[in-house]
């Protein structure tokens, strides 16, 4: 018999191994695999089940964590193909896109100067949002081709772009709580 | 089956027995007990029929009172009588000099973590004024249910942090209570209106307490409750409206001073007194007579309405913030759930109202219905339901995150992330041969540590000496269903298991708690024996009817040895339970658990293939192995 806790996360959440997910699926299984293993379930056990429960339910909720991820599912289908990296040490050399992701960001830090700055960072989260689907389209191919160090590019780029959304929606909320 | 039929002289161990089990609001003002009885959930009142428990411990040189009878003796004697002592949980020093000149007590500074406050009946802590809160509910509870309690859930602001949350966890443990789980207040309110039975949708709860404010966004699906998101201000509430009206009253009375404890309490009695009238008509007449001040004046609701506008839109602020971190717009809002006594403010319920474009729930108590839905909970943790599909799941309210270089904090888990959780981080070393390091774990969103909660400090040491940048120390923090932190560390090249010591940086340490138990009673050593002797039995009875039920539903899975090892094992513990020796039935504990590890990890894999739905279990078996 086979441990939930060594499953890979596609297998438990009953998903093809596959960047495309499907999220209202995925949240369907986690409530269900909740309802399963959650330690208010083992509210009454004694100390070693409820510690087996929280155990299953943090991997599950690691797993929901993952696969909802654009770019962490990304990293650990890698990992599934055997490329272990961390994220630290790994950096595009990409000169023309790294180029790109500056003159963003220069704009970004003087964007409380723009006439309507909220306007432009929804223009400018629209963009970064666009990039990052390409990105997951050269992902998605690469991989299913099994042209692994291009996935890998690709997974480097995503990581770029996604936190630059974060940054854009993170001041983009302070910008908007000033306001009130 | 013969394994089943065991049950101890005595010993309430019969399968279909009620157990007793109660939900308490430990709040900042006032505090509740609740309990379902004969199918029906009700607070639990005291002798007099008073439903509320005002949140207030008066330290006497030999006892303690709590509740209306220390309120009364807040105005003359306010150094003894602790008020609103949920604002202090987990709190460290220098966050109670924030709030320093609004709170009349002697804070013992002598470098310690947790403050202590000074008092007739000595040095008192946050956690232990709490803990008198939690005993005289428990008393209460205890009387009116007739029978010892199986265990409580407690409610706390979805805003509080690990520190305050263990901090109530400590609080219920020296209350000598069994915690089922902690539970957020708005989650609590959702249950009480029942919104988890067929329900689907997003809700929202707004609570304003006396000392807090929450909002949380919730999504209930198929009885499952998710927490989106939540916000809030661990610091604003309807205290804060009366501290509003006080200081108008003080601005129209044109005095100047700064006004000694016992008349802010006046004042804020008589703003509070004003407020209340306010709900129900448009004027109120206020008057104060003290040695110092004396006025007489007139407060029209507009008025209020204007002296607390500036905290019902920071609460609108915060809904708002709720709703961007749930991605959700103002109209996905099916219900909005009023909760704590402020939100009888015909103003608060309007804004509120208008904000969320849809008419608030306001039919149950907003003052009881924290209390209520934490008993429906407890009700069911404690398997007086066994059917019931109710689930709740949370969320970390902050985010966890370690210090880097340069004093940054590194999150670590994100907020909103559902719990319990785990995650590992690897770290290595700076020198040569280094066998030890610290770790600095924080809580909040901001950037600089300093701009965060501190939580601990972990050192983590034994792990054998390298050149620099060789080891890889993999440091797993654990956040349980409570939301309370736990690390551990291993370093993985060598398979070493790293010692982690914890320094809190506002909790109390195990040590101290056990000192503290051991103070509060009168003959400390035998006391603490029989306390001790009792937990473990407790613990006992729940591993035996546990296995009992577990045997009885998947007994199939074991094999006819292991089943044999098992029952041993049983017998050993079920003997030892009989006896009066702790250390005994907690070995036998021990051993009956590692004979029922494989059960327990194949029932929990069975448990989840159950789960799935519409797939065959052969399907799912089958490509497994093929990886």
């Amino acid at each position: 018999m086979t441990d939930a806790l060594s499953t890979n996360y596609f297998d438990l959440f009953e998903l093809p191994v596959s960047y495309d997910v499907d999220l209202a699926r995925v949240q369907h299984r986690y409530r269900e695999l909740q309802k399963a293993v959650h330690p208010d379930k083992y509210a009454n056990a004694g100390a070693q089940e409820r510690r087996i429960s929280m155990q299953h339910t943090s991997l599950i909720n690691q797993a929901l964590h993952t696969l909802k991820h654009p770019v962490e599912r990304a990293m650990y289908l890698l990992q599934l193909k055997g490329v272990d990296f961390t994220m630290d040490n790994e950096t595009t050399m990409d000169a023309a896109f790294l180029m790109e992701q500056m003159e963003m960001r220069e704009n970004l830090e003087s964007i409380r100067e723009k006439d309507d700055p909220l306007a432009e960072l929804d223009s400018m989260s629209a963009d970064v949002k666009s990039n990052m689907n390409v990105m997951a389209e050269v992902f998605k191919n690469a991989y299913i081709s099994g042209e692994l160090d291009d996935a890998r590019e690709a997974v480097r780029k995503l990581q770029f772009l996604y936190k630059a959304k974060q940054e854009i929606d993170e001041l983009a909320a302070s910008i908007e709580d000033e306001m009130i | 089956m013969a394994l089943l039929q065991i049950s101890e002289p005595g010993q309430s161990t019969a399968p279909h027995q009620h157990k007793l089990a109660v939900g308490i609001d430990l709040g900042t003002t006032n505090s509740l007990v609740a309990s379902v009885r004969s199918g029906e959930v009700q607070t639990l009142p005291d002798e007099d029929g008073n439903h509320l428990l005002p949140s207030v411990v008066r330290y006497l040189k030999d006892g303690v009172e709590v509740g209306a009878v220390a309120a009364q003796h807040a105005i003359i004697d306010p150094m003894n009588t602790i008020v609103s002592v949920k604002r202090f949980m987990g709190r460290g020093i220098s966050d109670l000099r924030l709030l320093g000149n609004k709170l009349p007590y002697n804070f013992v500074d002598e470098g310690m973590v947790v403050p202590r406050i000074h008092t007739s009946g000595g040095d008192v802590s946050a956690t232990e004024v709490s803990a008198e809160i939690l005993k005289a509910l428990k008393g209460r509870a205890v009387k009116t249910l007739g029978g010892e309690l199986q265990g409580a859930v407690i409610t706390v602001p979805a805003y509080f942090d690990e520190a305050q949350r263990q901090a109530t966890k400590d609080a219920a443990s020296l209350a000598g209570l069994n915690v089922l789980r902690l539970l957020n207040e708005p989650t609590s309110a959702a249950v009480a209106y029942g919104l988890d039975s067929g329900q689907e949708g997003v809700i929202a709860v707004y609570d304003l307490g006396g000392g807090t404010f929450d909002i949380s966004i919730l999504r209930l699906n198929h009885g499952v409750f998710e927490v989106l998101a939540t916000g809030g201000d661990s610091a604003l509430g309807g205290d804060d409206f009366d501290h509003a009206i006080a200081e108008w009253i003080l601005q129209q009375a044109g005095y100047r001073a700064d006004p000694d404890p016992s008349l802010v309490r006046l004042l804020m009695h008589a703003s509070r007194r004003a407020k209340e009238h306010l709900s129900v008509q448009e004027e109120t007449e206020i008057s104060i007579d003290a040695d110092e001040i004396q006025w007489h004046g007139v407060l029209s609701c507009d008025q209020m309405n204007r002296l607390i506008e500036p905290l019902v839109r920071k609460t609108l602020m915060s809904c708002r913030r709720a709703l961007r971190d749930a991605d959700i717009n103002n109209e996905d809002i099916s219900e909005v759930v009023m909760v704590g006594g402020s939100t009888r403010v015909p103003h608060v319920r309007n804004r509120v109202g208008e904000f969320f474009e849809c008419e608030p729930l306001v039919s149950i108590d907003p003052d009881k219905v924290v209390a209520i839905g934490a008993a429906l909970q407890a009700d069911v943790l404690v398997g007086n339901k066994s059917d019931e599909d109710m689930l709740l799941l949370d969320i970390i309210p902050l985010s966890l995150g370690i210090e880097t270089m340069g004093g940054l904090s590194e999150k670590i888990i994100q907020r909103n992330t559902p719990i319990p959780v785990s995650r590992a981080q690897d770290f290595t070393t700076y020198k040569d041969g280094q066998t030890a390091m610290a770790v600095h774990v924080v809580q909040g969103e901001r950037e600089l540590v300093s701009d965060c909660r501190s939580l601990a400090h972990f050192e983590l040491r034994g792990f054998p000496p390298q050149v620099a940048g060789a080891p890889r120390i993999r440091v797993t923090f654990q956040v349980d269903a409570d939301g309370l932190l736990s690390v551990h560390a291993r370093e993985e090249n060598s398979g070493t298991e790293a010692s982690v010591d914890v320094k809190p940086s506002y909790g109390l340490t195990d040590e101290e708690i056990e000192t503290m138990l051991r103070s509060s009673m009168e003959h400390a050593e035998e006391d603490m024996q029989a306390r001790t002797l009792r937990e473990e039995q407790v613990e006992a009875e729940r591993v035996v009817e546990a296995l009992s039920s577990a045997i009885k539903a998947d007994g199939e899975l074991l094999t006819e040895d292991e089943l044999k090892s098992i029952s041993a094992r049983r017998d050993q513990l079920v003997e030892a339970k009989g006896g009066n020796d702790p250390a005994l039935i907690k070995r036998a504990i021990a051993e009956l658990e590692t004979a029922c590890e494989n059960f327990v990890a194949r029932r929990m894999n069975t448990s989840i293939r159950k789960a799935m739905k519409g797939h065959s279990i052969g399907e799912y078996a089958t490509e497994d192995e093929s990886k």
